[in-house]
C-alpha cells in the first residue's frame, strides 16, 4: 500500500479524474472530500464489505433450490 | 443466439441481446461483468441473474416491490441518481435473495444493495444505498403477514 502524508486542504489525485482532499482533521476523525465521475461508486469500506459478504452468501444458493422456491412461492401467494 | 454453460441449468441458448454488461461486476465479483436475467419458472416471483462467464455463478433475484411496496419512495436525490446505470430513464430494479442452505424460511433480500439494469442500453450495476436505512438482510417471510 502506498502511504502519503497530507495536511488539511491538501489532496491527492488518482488517475485523471479522481481527487481526494483532506477537508478537516479533528481528533481521530478526518473529513475527506472526493471529486470523481458519477459512474465511479464511492462507498464506506465497511458497507462495501457488508454487501460483498452478503453477495457471496447469496451466490451459494442451495442445490435443492427448487424445493426452497416452491416453499417461498406459497408464502408469496398469500 | 449463443450457447452459455451453467452448472445449474446445463447448456442454455440465449439471445445475445439479452446480455447485460456490468462494468464494475457485482460487489465482490469484479471479474464477472456479463449476466443474463432468466425466469425461474412461469409465475414464480424469482428470477436468476446468471453469469455468462462463470458457469457456477448465479444469483436469485426478485422484484423488491413485491416484498416492500414502498421501496425507494423516499431516498436522497444522490442515491436516486445512482439508480440510473445508463443514460436510459427506463430502469429495472432487482434485489438479490439470500437463501441459507436448508433454512429457506430464513431467506432474506438485500434491500441495501439493489441491482439496477437499463434494459435498452443493456448495462447494469449494483448500488449501495448507504443513507436510506435499508436492511441488507430484510426477511422475505415477513411478507406473509401482510
Amino acid at each position: 500500500m502506498l502511504v502519503l502524508t497530507r495536511k488539511t486542504d491538501e489532496s491527492i489525485t488518482i488517475g485523471n479524474q479522481v481527487t481526494i482532499s483532506v477537508l478537516e482533521i479533528k481528533g481521530n476523525q478526518v473529513k475527506l472530500g472526493i471529486k470523481a465521475p458519477k459512474d465511479i461508486p464511492i462507498n464506506r469500506t465497511e458497507l462495501f464489505e457488508k454487501i460483498m459478504s452478503e453477495n457471496i452468501k447469496a451466490s451459494q444458493a442451495p442445490d435443492d433450490l427448487d424445493l426452497c422456491l416452491e416453499f417461498m412461492d406459497e408464502e408469496e401467494g398469500k | 443466439m449463443m450457447i452459455i454453460k451453467t452448472t445449474r441449468f446445463g447448456e442454455i441458448e440465449i439471445d445475445e441481446n439479452r446480455a447485460i454488461h456490468f462494468s464494475e461486476g457485482l460487489i465482490g465479483f469484479p471479474e464477472d461483468k456479463d449476466y443474463v436475467v432468466m425466469e425461474h419458472k412461469p409465475g414464480s416471483p424469482f428470477m436468476w441473474l446468471q453469469s455468462l462467464t462463470s458457469p457456477g455463478l448465479a444469483f436469485v433475484i426478485m422484484n423488491p416491490f413485491q416484498v416492500y411496496p414502498d421501496y425507494l419512495k423516499e431516498i436522497p436525490s444522490e442515491e436516486a441518481d445512482m439508480m440510473k446505470p445508463g443514460k436510459d430513464e427506463n430502469v429495472m430494479i432487482f434485489v438479490i435473495v439470500t437463501i441459507p442452505g436448508g433454512k429457506s424460511e430464513q431467506s432474506t433480500v438485500n434491500l441495501m444493495g439493489p441491482v439496477v439494469i437499463a434494459p435498452d442500453e443493456k448495462v447494469g450495476r449494483q448500488v449501495i444505498l448507504a443513507n436510506s436505512g435499508y436492511n441488507h438482510r430484510y426477511p422475505l417471510s415477513m411478507n406473509k403477514n401482510k
